[in-house]
């Protein structure tokens, strides 16, 4: 599976780090960096989290 | 101990706070079946979305869209759960059937309050905003730039009004005390205030009284007998625990659903989300936002499957705002008395992080305009004064 980033969608809330901050962060633009993309069984459920919390749906699994 | 893992865990309420409980059951190993019960026919959204972008989305309104769900629930929606037997643990629904559970999950949220009595007649000439079927009607209805009146100066009234002079309405926004005053104290209402002016907001500080509506037009009375005209009346005068249907369940105080730090209720049931009053730092409340209801979620969907050794909340109360040309992100809790240490920018040029020290020892940290990860937002919250360095 592959996370995805919709970057216009993207409003910076940061709220998806706190979920999964071993997949992405927010740099010190604010911009979000995808640390990994792909990701395996280890790192399913923290990417779940990850694309649940954020309240404009910029992020999805594929 | 832990408790004996359910075989059938019902879900009631399908927003953020079902979904989560939902996906966290399933995170948790549990494999059981899983039904989530929801009065609303959409699949979930994203509400703070209804007041922001989606009031201003071109075209077709995608704002609030929410990836598609992966737990595998069966879905009973378009019905409300409308009773709860505890004894023989069945939920009742309002078409007459029965959704029977081993564990039970209340996450049923709450309702715009209204002043007026909300009959199909009423409910038309006081619009509120909470659902995705009352944000198309709102976008609907601004679209051809009605003057507007905005009842209620919390967080939700001021973004409504940014978003209708966004639009191009003449707003007026009624408060009884100033905008924003009690959610975020003095220093962050005059500048947002300030802000609201300079892009044409207008402003009366006395509460409403009554109001009538005419064939086209609404008047509002105010407490100081002025009265207001406008063609567009919207209330954002809070939110109501949806607890109705446990009227009889003997698990409500008055209309208060609480829960423990676990988020049970008893034993095989637990609550969260914007229904829930849990303990906090602060005593036990409702925190009806979005990562609140996220977070009970997480630790009563664990409860369930794992019983004491599931961990307690520990709650960090979370908050944002957009409106006027301004973001704000809060960490800590609300409101903020005084004037705040700025860690770095200013609040004259719209762009700043500031930190407000509370006399507990703990602090509230918020930036404006200011894009910084939650985490470190968190830890500046809570860093003594004197140790903060923004850059670490
Ligand atoms: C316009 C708006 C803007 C907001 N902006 C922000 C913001 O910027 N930041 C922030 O942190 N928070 C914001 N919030 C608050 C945040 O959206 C809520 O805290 C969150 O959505 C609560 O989720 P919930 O699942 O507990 O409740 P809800 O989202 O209310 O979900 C409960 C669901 O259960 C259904 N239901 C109710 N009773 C029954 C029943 N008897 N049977 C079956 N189904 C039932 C309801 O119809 C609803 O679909 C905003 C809220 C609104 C309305
Ligand atoms: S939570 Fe959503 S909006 Fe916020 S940084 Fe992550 S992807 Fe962007």
């Amino acid at each position: 599976m592959k996370i995805i980033l919709d970057r216009p969608r993207c409003e910076g809330h940061g709220l998806c780090e706190e979920a999964a901050p071993r997949l992405m962060h927010l740099d010190d633009e604010g911009e979000l960096i995808l640390d990994i993309e792909d990701i395996t069984e280890n790192d399913l459920d923290s990417a779940k989290a990850s694309v649940r919390v954020c309240p404009v749906a910029a992020l999805r699994l594929e | 101990m832990t408790t004996a893992t359910p075989h059938r865990i019902v879900v009631v309420g399908n927003g953020i706070a079902g979904l989560t409980a939902s996906d966290s059951l399933r995170t948790a190993g549990f494999d059981g079946e899983l039904t989530i019960i929801g009065d609303e026919y959409h699949p979930p959204y994203s509400r703070p979305a209804l007041s922001k972008a989606a009031l201003l989305d071109d075209g077709e309104m995608t704002s609030h869209h929410l990836p598609a769900p992966t737990h595998e629930a069966s879905e009973i929606l378009g019905v409300s759960a409308s009773s709860l037997d505890t004894d023989n643990k069945v939920v009742g629904l309002a078409d007459g059937s029965e959704v029977p559970y081993d564990a039970l999950v209340i996450a049923s949220g709450s309702r715009a309050r209204r002043l007026g009595s909300g009959d199909a007649g009423e409910a038309e000439r006081e619009l509120t905003l909470r659902t995705l079927d009352d944000a198309l009607v709102l976008r609907q209805r601004i679209a051809t730039q009605p003057s507007v009146v905005v009842l209620g100066g919390g967080a939700l009234g001021m973004e409504i009004a940014s978003g209708c002079l966004d639009a191009g309405c003449a707003v007026t926004l009624v408060s009884s005390d100033p905008p924003l005053v009690r959610q975020l104290g003095s220093h962050l209402s005059e500048y947002f205030l300030a802000a609201a002016r300079r892009r044409g907001l207008t402003i009366a500080t006395s509460p409403a009284r009554e109001v009538h509506h005419r064939e086209a037009h609404s008047r509002v009375v105010l407490a100081d007998g002025s009265s207001l005209e406008a063609e567009l009346v919207i209330s954002a005068v809070g939110d109501l625990p949806n607890t109705e249907w446990l009227q009889s369940s003997g698990l409500l105080l008055g209309a208060a659903l609480r829960v423990d730090s676990r988020g049970r209720v008893a034993p095989d049931i637990v609550a969260a989300g914007d229904v829930a009053a849990f303990p906090t730092a602060r005593g036990i409340r409702r925190v009806p936002l979005w990562t609140s209801a996220i977070e009970q979620s997480k630790v009563a969907a664990l409860t369930l499957v794992r019983g004491n050794d599931a961990p307690e909340l520990s709650f960090q109360p979370y908050f944002w705002t957009e409106q006027f040309g301004l973001s704000l992100k809060a960490s800590g809790y609300l409101p903020l008395a005084g004037d705040p240490e700025v860690l770095e920018g200013d609040l004259r040029e719209d762009k700043a992080l500031l930190r407000w020290s509370h006399d507990d020892g703990t602090g509230t940290a918020v930036a404006i305009n200011y894009r910084i990860p939650i985490p470190k937002l968190r830890r500046l919250s809570s860093a003594l004064a004197a140790a903060v360095s923004p850059a670490a």
